[in-house]
């Protein structure tokens, strides 16, 4: 099993009152699933999404990754983890505009604090592998979205993490460009056995997921 | 990393050129003005450490109390060599007596130059260390002996070897060259001191001088001592105090306490006050040193608040790197590399910056300061310098950033709270808090400078020269001269006098007249002068008369200034005699003839002294006081006196000053620090303008959508400005609040200072408040207008 939540509560206070976000989530995801997560706006997929990613805290209930209770580890220790295991993918791509394409996947490998020779091999690797090695010393303002977010599945992709989430991937793309990013999830999880989790809107791109979890205002239904 | 770092801190300098060059430059042209004011204080600091002694060389001070007043200085009576040698002189390794460094006529061949020098005791050489690079170590064995500095030598003989070669000195006494040493050094007290000749020849040459070696009551020379190793000035000095006092009666009225005066403290600790010692130049060292603080400070604090000003651009930056796996020390770690980077670069400007500037700061300051690029201790300084200033500027942006939440940047949702901009505003009201105080600061040093220099100076000195005529060749043709000249039509009135026009030579006490008080120590300034002083200087008679020729008499009269007429307590001055109160054998009395107007003759910001103008009976004056010929132009009329000069004293070289030139060097050290004060404030403007400019772009960047929907809404473009512009005026009134005040009493305190001051007036204040104002609505206005004039269509797409 590569993660479990039990009873995950989150909540915001409000003039006295406590706001929902998550309500009582339990979910299991074992290694090598791709779960999609949906439901209308405001349902807390994206909050759900950045618990799991560790980026976010809750505020009740259990959560353990990799056999690690995350509920009682500190801030460091927590980094360390979802840095080694953890990949991001965001709507908005979330490249650094200041580095080059190269760059850009070059950086977590810096700060998993890998040496010099190996981060070039695994850079050219992965550039390879995406089929945009002509483009390694472009800077993210001059590709287009689907090759931007190429770029960002790229170096989520780079430190092999164990799971990959992903928030509204292919929400800033055309259709065309959505197909292909989904196709390239698909590929992943099938091949090298990625576990994915994804936020998304769209049903179709949810069914290239094995598994569909609908939330409403902050529940599992 | 270090290297990724460097990259991307590299080019987000090259992507926001506007943001860089205010940053960079804001801070490079900080740094530059602490850099040359470092360098000034350390030039400072480095005056009198070129005796290899100086640790324990001192010269004797004596303070006396005439009428209550306690003056302190190092003249000090010839008697008084004994007194310490004989009761003291365990005490002192050496103890020479001196002459003052006067100027000499130095004649060789056809050469014939004029140079500063002194006479003093041979012990002197060793005691001073004195680099002696030809002829004897010993050179003041022999009475008829001089030695030379390096360039006098070099004027004097070029090429030829000056050692054994016959000089004479002032027109009559042929010495011999014995030695040669290397010049002192310009930040050196003995810095003129181009020549020095035994003390033995002093006492040959001087009739008074021999005389004077029982007189205690005549302090007219100097005396320098180093101590013996394992005394203490401290101890020495409460030991000698009274040695005055103890060995002569006559002069103990005064109370005279003889004290030691260290080197070190001579050019920085140099004034007194009622017989303590007050400090001196010290305390410009420390006003500079406090301007370059606050001027690198005004400089970190744009660099800061620029960085957080951009910190929602960065926000995202930041957001991402945590959630690939950067930890918070590392991200401080990064902005602290960017902040150094960046001030390793405005360091690098800012040498670029002094280089330029030194020349033009030399001339300014008197100083020959140049760049240490050898001194390794110069570098090390500047190395922590640089990293002390990369840790302020950057560490307020660098904790700041890291601190985000990457969920709260990378949502969008990051919206910088209401308080957020607190430390920002803060910075700014610091900033211009001092900006105004500076110039307040600066906008009354000039105004007292200039009320000093609009104070009338009793005496017309625009057209008037005066010659030195430091010679025996001069007594008795004066009467000559002056028809000479007149005839020459270059000169329409001239005089002689005992003291230059702008000095006090001469003070004298020791009369008696109807009414003096029981125990009234007078101390009148004394000048001697032919009687058509008053004529050629253009002074007013407001009493009596002026000196003339036409009675006998007045070779026994004398003209007092209205000061004195007050401190005689005469009503009615005018025929009142002064006389001698030596009852053995007194000088015939002096009959008051006349009252001239006050003179300044010393400092002007200080009351005029009380002074008497005695004719000259003996023709033995050390300046000719000439008014120029208004019709000629001057160096016309300059050349005619030069060539009577010459004709009636071939073998002497002709010298003169203007007046009002030497006038002029009165103000020299108020002008400088007025000058430089006034660039500095101008620089710390010029670098808070540049702060808030960026602030004001990054402050309209950040509400472009604010604006855009106001505008859609119907706002004008004076709305927007006045909307934008409203905040940073408070914050600039604010700091106007606090900055008058600590102005005010900061101003106050220094123009206690002089005597002759100017009033304070509330429209100074005005001034710098409105003037503030203004460059900051000047400065704001800029970016306000230019974010009010864009099109709301653009900025509310780009959500």
């Amino acid at each position: 099993m590569l993660l479990q939540l039990r009873n995950i509560f989150k909540w915001v206070q409000l003039g006295g009152q406590r706001i929902f976000l998550l309500k009582d989530i339990n979910l299991e995801v074992q290694e090598g699933e791709f779960i999609s997560i949906m439901g209308p706006s405001g349902s807390g997929k994206s909050t759900l999404l950045n618990v799991i990613g560790m980026l976010d805290t809750f505020d009740e209930g259990e959560y353990d990754f990799l056999n690690e209770s995350v509920h009682s580890l500190k801030e460091k220790y927590r980094s360390n983890l979802y840095k080694e295991y953890i990949g991001f993918v965001f709507q908005s791509y979330h490249l650094l505009d200041d580095l080059t394409v190269e760059e850009n996947l070059e950086m977590p490998l810096l700060y998993k604090k890998i040496k010099s020779s190996e981060r070039k091999a695994l850079v050219a690797d992965m550039l390879d592998r995406f089929s945009i090695v002509g483009k390694k010393d472009l800077f993210p303002t001059q590709l287009s979205g689907g090759q931007q977010q190429l770029v960002g599945v790229a170096r989520a992709l780079i430190g092999k993490p164990k799971l990959i989430l992903a928030d509204e991937p292919t929400g800033n793309l055309n259709s065309q460009q959505s197909e292909e990013i989904m196709q390239l999830f698909k590929k992943l999880n099938k091949e090298e056995g990625v576990t994915i989790i994804q936020v998304t809107h769209s049903e179709k791109n949810a069914a290239y997921g094995s598994r569909i979890i609908n939330l409403l205002d902050g529940r599992k239904i | 990393m270090f290297k990724n770092y460097l990259k991307i801190a590299w080019r987000n300098l090259l992507k926001n050129k506007g943001y860089t060059f205010i940053n960079v430059g804001g801070l490079a042209l900080g740094m530059a003005v602490t850099l040359i004011i470092g360098l000034w204080i350390q030039d400072e600091l480095s005056y009198n450490r070129y005796f290899k002694n100086k640790d324990s060389l001192a010269q004797v001070f004596q303070s006396q109390t005439f009428n209550g007043e306690t003056g302190t200085g190092p003249a000090i009576p010839r008697p008084l060599e004994k007194g310490l040698r004989d009761g003291y002189g365990d005490n002192f390794k050496h103890l020479i007596m001196c002459s003052w460094t006067n100027d000499h006529y130095l004649k060789y061949g056809e050469k014939n130059i004029s140079r500063p020098g002194n006479y003093m005791q041979k012990a002197g050489i060793e005691m001073f260390g004195l680099n002696i690079i030809k002829g004897e170590k010993d050179g003041l064995r022999e009475i008829n002996s001089i030695m030379l500095s390096e360039s006098t030598a070099d004027a004097l003989f070029g090429n030829e070897d000056p050692i054994g070669k016959i000089i004479t000195v002032s027109n009559e006494h042929k010495m011999n060259v014995s030695a040669v040493y290397s010049d002192i050094p310009v930040n050196n007290s003995f810095n003129d001191t181009d020549f020095v000749i035994p003390w033995k020849k002093y006492l040959a040459n001087n009739e008074w001088i021999r005389n004077a070696e029982d007189q205690w009551g005549n302090n007219s020379f100097q005396m320098f001592v180093q101590l013996a190793d394992n005394v203490t000035f401290d101890k020495i000095n409460s030991t000698i105090k009274n040695v005055k006092k103890n060995l002569n009666e006559d002069t103990a009225q005064f109370n005279p306490q003889i004290f030691l005066f260290p080197m070190e403290e001579w050019y920085l600790r140099g004034n007194f006050e009622n017989g303590k010692q007050v400090g001196g130049r010290i305390k410009y060292v420390w006003l500079f040193g406090i301007i370059g603080a606050f001027v690198l400070l005004l400089a970190c604090i744009n660099f800061m608040n620029l960085s957080t000003a951009r910190s929602e651009k960065r926000g995202k930056e930041v957001g991402i790197r945590k959630s690939i796996g950067s930890q918070r020390g590392q991200l401080i770690y990064q902005f602290l590399s960017e902040s150094f980077i960046v001030v390793l670069f405005a360091f690098i400007v800012a040498i670029l910056l002094v280089l330029l500037s030194l020349n033009g700061f030399n001339e300014l300051s008197k100083k020959e300061i140049v760049f240490p690029w050898g001194n390794g201790v110069f570098w090390g300084v500047s190395l922590l310098f640089i990293l002390f200033t990369s840790l302020l500027a950057g560490s307020y942006p660098a904790l700041y950033l890291s601190s985000f939440k990457p969920v709260d940047v990378l949502k969008g949702t990051f919206k910088t709270g209401k308080y957020a901009g607190l430390p920002r505003k803060i910075l700014v009201v610091v900033q211009f808090t001092v900006s105004v105080a500076f110039i307040i600061g600066t906008v009354i040093v000039m105004q007292q400078i200039n009320f000093a220099k609009n104070r009338p100076v009793g005496y017309d000195k625009e057209g008037l020269i005066q010659v030195p005529t430091f010679s025996q060749d001069f007594v008795g043709k004066y009467d000559l001269m002056r028809t000479e000249f007149l005839g020459s039509g270059a000169v329409i009135e001239m005089s002689t006098s005992s003291s230059p026009t702008t000095q006090i030579w001469s003070n004298r006490g020791g009369f008696t007249w109807e009414g003096k008080p029981e125990g009234f120590q007078e101390d009148l300034a004394w000048t001697e002068v032919s009687p058509e002083y008053a004529k050629s200087l253009n002074m007013k008679i407001v009493e009596g008369r002026d000196f003339s020729r036409d009675f006998a008499t007045d070779s026994l009269g004398v003209l007092i200034n209205e000061t004195a007429k007050k401190y005689l307590g005469m009503e009615n001055p005018v025929g009142q005699l002064l006389r001698d109160d030596n009852e053995e054998d007194p000088n015939p009395p002096l009959k008051i003839i006349g009252v001239v107007q006050d003179m300044i003759t010393q400092s002007p910001y200080e009351p005029v002294k009380q002074g008497v103008y005695v004719y000259d009976r003996n023709d033995n004056a050390s300046y000719y006081n000439m008014r120029l010929n208004p019709n000629q132009s001057a160096t016309q009329n300059i050349t005619t006196i030069q060539n009577v000069f010459k004709e009636h004293f071939p073998d002497i070289p002709f010298e003169y000053d203007f007046v009002d030139g030497e006038y002029g060097e009165k103000f020299a050290s108020e002008e400088r620090i007025g000058t430089l004060s006034g660039v500095f404030t101008a620089l710390a403007i010029l670098i808070s303008c540049l702060g808030l400019f960026g602030l004001t772009s990054f402050v309209a960047e950040q509400r472009k959508k604010e604006i855009g929907v106001r505008k859609v809404l119907g706002a004008s473009i004076f709305n927007v400005w006045n909307m934008l512009s409203k905040d940073f005026l408070k914050l600039v009134i604010i700091s106007c609040f606090i900055a008058v005040p600590i102005a005010y009493f900061v101003m106050n305190g220094w123009l206690q200072e002089y005597p002759y001051r100017v009033i304070l007036k509330w429209w100074i204040f005005a001034i710098a408040i409105v003037g503030a104002m203004f460059v900051t609505l000047l400065t704001v206005s800029f970016q306000a207008i230019k974010a009010a004039k864009a099109n709301p269509v653009k900025s509310l797409r780009t959500e």
